[in-house]
């Protein structure tokens, strides 16, 4: 048990500090590029179209929030779990869950037919609509989590700490299940239409939310020469693993489930075998890459304690991720809607079948430009006020042995 | 056949029986078909027009409930017609930079074909105008509403373009502009960013008159009140039902179809 | 070691205000564009509402009637953008060039432009009257009269003429007739 307080530190000021200004400035400028452009042609060039309606911004904007989500949940484990080896990184938590909402919001906002009536969305809502209840979950988070790091920074507010951390898990839960269940309420789409897509995308965020936060932290540490100590990787590594082992878990249910439907017998072929890059997407990104692969890696006993496998994991994991969200988001628009259970039917408005879908330039660019405005901001905050603490070595935390 | 004079008989009787049967099916088949047509033709007999124009001041009430009857064996053409008239009335169609996937279709001609039977017949499917629209349900911003008497249409003025009652809508009715256009018909507009669909020509109606698909298939299209027990369209649904499309989503639509 | 050439009169910084100040008052000043009205004074004396009204509530007017037209289903001429556009705007130029709302003579932009105010009506509404398709179109002058007017003959049209739009219904002149 260690004595020391935590400190905590702006980064300093170096090269590589500018360095990553410029690199992850100029991914915001391709982002904004393309948003002008977006904007002035239209989407016509974009590769959405009227059978695919929500494309690769929609993914990288899902995986954002998603993982926004989730990357609060160490600052979470810390105040409402009270588990004092989680404390340290909770400032660096919220920080980085603020910067990949505010991602997701560029993203998602510029992708709209039409950004400049966000006013409009602020101010008319259908609260039927779990779309207008995400966009006030959404906000209220970022709201939220700002109130969390306050408490967590000002000692003034140190009273109300608990119930910031309370009420910030609380909300991230809600907004979480409020993500699936945009599509878990779609009830015409067989891929969408069930319950538990809430449940698997809290499984998903946890998962995605970490992995996200174990890169941030290690190169915080590692790019600025401060002390990273193996007990918090080491219990962040299994945590990981559980993650990942829950929203594999979900994800087998769920295609279960469906396998059980005779109607939706279709879809499941569609995704699990027939669906060309769905089905590799589906297997080879999702399941053996981005969950059985990370496993191994946490688990192997040779690699105990090994960080580099700790990371390659991590990226992984994200990487699985989108391959999740793409086959989730992308094929479930693909597989056709059924007019008329039991027959065939053909039209010009591409009826009964597979949609075909090709991101363009425009939309990769819009997407890496909400990645690169999450990763600008954990920059430009960790310089500018204290979310970084000085150590994280064994020495220094209170390590809760149990 | 070397069968004696036994058989012929017989024989003369399977063939009376055959032709008895013939003359009932062919009998029941014509009744079948030239029934709509009768009722179609009493009905317009009726002095009550379709659509009465109202007043311009005046709102719309819900005591009104507009809603069309297809009727898919009598269009001849599958509807291509009604996609036709309608393509002119509101000048969707030929957006000039979408590729052929992003074009806005409102309405369109289905080919269905029963994986069993290979029966197969060719219906317009447009926006249903359900009593319980799922577009309507999910749109963040209200955009996507019904109005009192039943139609479902996008306010466009508020409309962010989200494309999200693009997936939850069953019939693949919405379509989403993808470029900026121009010269736009004065009484339909549509704009790049927002999302559109089949309005029950929404101008038409108010000023008394029918949807321009239905003014373009008569032989096969009522369009009415459903609300009113004596409309040409109530009298139709009443003697001849109508079938839903995804009639399972309990969506209750407006568009009913016969013989699909 | 800064290299005096002259001795200003007054200090630099006043001077260089001055000028400034002076500039902006004389382009102030210069060429305030005034609308298009040309193609409607060819058809009415006066708008639907008094000018100065017209100048500072326009958009108040569309916002309203627009949701009221939407939502409620009223087709009232008095405030339809519609209208506006069929008398404040020709369809074509005199080379039959056609005039769309980017161009400087169109009659909303030529007020927009100049106080940089971005409307977006025309992403969605036509901002021409349609002729092109319907040469019957049903706007309240006959083409024969509009063109009698435009070219300096005829009488001027009043506001109960411009109100009763063929094909928006009875006819019946739906809100106050002002002078």
């Amino acid at each position: 048990m260690s004595n020391t307080a935590i400190v905590y530190r702006e980064v300093g000021e170096g090269r590589g500090f500018y360095l990553l200004l410029v690199l992850f400035g100029a991914v915001v400028a391709m982002g904004a590029l393309a948003f002008f452009h977006l904007e002035h042609e239209g989407h016509h060039v974009t590769g959405m179209n009227n059978q695919i309606v929500w494309g690769l911004p929609h993914v990288f904007a899902i995986f954002l929030i998603v993982a926004a989500s989730g990357a609060l949940n160490v600052g979470s484990i810390g105040t409402v779990f009270r588990k004092p080896l989680y404390q340290p990184m909770g400032r660096l938590s919220a920080l980085v869950a603020m910067a990949l909402l505010l991602g997701w919001l560029v993203v998602l906002v510029l992708d709209l037919g039409h950004p400049d009536r966000l006013i409009v969305a602020m101010t008319h809502y259908n609260f039927k609509s779990i779309f207008a209840w995400n966009i006030i979950l959404y906000n209220g988070f970022l709201a939220l989590a700002g109130f969390y790091l306050w408490t967590m920074m000002d000692r003034q507010l140190k009273a109300l700490y608990p119930y910031a951390g309370f009420a910030a898990f609380s909300w991230r839960l809600i907004l979480t299940m409020g993500t699936g269940s945009i599509f878990g309420f779609l009830v015409v789409r067989q891929f969408y239409d069930s319950a538990i897509m809430a449940p698997l995308f809290i499984a998903m965020s946890f998962s995605f939310g970490l992995a996200v936060f174990i890169l941030v932290l290690y190169a915080g540490f590692a790019w600025t020469r401060r002390p990273l100590g193996d007990v918090v990787l080491n219990r962040l590594r299994y945590l990981l693993a559980v993650f990942i082992g829950a929203a594999l878990f979900l994800e087998l249910m769920r295609h279960l489930a469906n396998l059980y439907v005779t109607r939706r017998h279709g879809v499941e072929q569609f995704i699990l075998s027939d669906g060309g890059i769905y089905t590799q997407l589906f297997w080879v990104g999702q399941v053996f890459l981005g969950a059985l692969v990370p496993l191994s890696l946490i688990f192997c006993r040779r690699l105990v304690g090994n960080r580099l496998s700790l990371l390659v994991a991590c990226v992984l994991v994200i990487l699985g991720g989108f391959a999740q969200l793409y086959v989730i988001l992308i094929g479930g628009q693909a597989y056709p809607l059924e007019l008329f259970p039991g027959a065939t039917v053909e039209s010009t408005f591409f009826d009964g079948q597979i949609s075909r879908y090709a991101p363009t330039v425009w939309e990769w660019m819009l997407g890496l430009g909400g990645v690169g405005i999450s990763l600008l901001l954990v920059t430009v905050g960790v310089r500018v006020l204290r979310f970084l603490p000085v150590s994280l070595a064994d020495e220094v935390l209170d390590s809760d042995d149990s | 056949m070397s069968d004696g004079l036994q058989q012929v008989p017989q024989r003369n009787q399977v063939d009376a029986y055959r032709r008895h049967f013939m003359a009932a099916v062919t009998g029941a088949a014509t009744l079948a078909t030239l029934a709509p047509g009768v009722i179609l033709r009493e009905a317009s007999a009726a002095t009550r027009p379709d659509v009465t124009a109202r007043p311009p001041e005046q709102p719309a009430t819900s005591v009104v409930r507009w809603g069309m009857l297809i009727d898919t064996a009598r269009l001849g053409d599958g509807g291509a017609a009604m996609v036709a008239a309608c393509r002119r009335e509101h000048g969707w169609g030929h957006d000039p930079r979408a590729s052929p996937e992003q074009q806005p279709q409102w309405v369109r001609t289905v080919r269905v074909t029963d994986k069993l039977t290979q029966h197969s017949f060719t219906l317009p499917v447009m926006c249903q105008h359900c009593e319980h629209p799922p577009c309507v349900d999910v749109c963040p911003t209200g955009a996507s509403m019904k109005r009192a008497d039943g139609i479902v249409q996008v306010n466009k003025h508020i409309c962010i373009g989200c494309r999200y009652c693009m997936m939850a809508c069953p019939y693949k009715a919405r379509s989403f502009v993808h470029e900026p256009l121009t010269d736009q018909r004065p009484h339909s507009p549509r704009g790049m960013g927002t999302v559109e669909s089949c309005n029950l020509c929404v101008h038409r109606i108010d000023t008394g008159r029918i949807p321009a698909c239905a003014e373009a298939a008569p032989q096969a299209v009522i369009f009415g009140d459903l609300n009113d027990p004596d409309s040409r369209i109530s009298q139709a649904v009443q003697a001849l039902g109508g079938t839903q499309i995804r009639a399972d989503l309990d969506l209750n639509t407006g568009v009913r179809y016969l013989n699909i | 070691m800064m290299l005096k050439l002259f001795n200003p009169p007054v200090s630099g910084g006043r001077l260089l205000a001055a000028l400034l100040l002076a500039g902006l008052l004389a382009a102030c000043d210069a060429a305030v564009p005034q609308p298009e009205l040309g193609v409607a004074r060819a058809k009415a004396d006066q708008c639907v509402e008094p000018t100065g009204d017209m100048r500072r509530n326009h958009m108040q007017y569309l916002l309203t009637h627009r949701d009221e037209t939407v939502i409620e289903g009223i087709r009232t001429t008095q405030h339809s953008l519609v209208e506006c556009v069929n008398c404040h705007v020709a369809p074509v130029r005199a080379d039959g060039s056609a005039v769309h709302y980017p161009d400087k003579d169109h009659f909303c932009a030529s007020c927009h432009t100049y106080a940089g105010v971005k409307i977006d009506c025309f992403q969605c509404h036509a901002d021409r009257p349609q002729v092109m398709d319907n040469p019957d179109y049903p706007h309240p002058l006959s083409a024969n009269r509009y063109h009698q007017l435009a070219s300096g003959g005829g009488t001027t049209v009043s506001l109960s003429d411009m109100l009763a739009v063929s094909g928006m219904g009875s006819g019946s002149t739906a809100g106050e007739v002002r002078p």
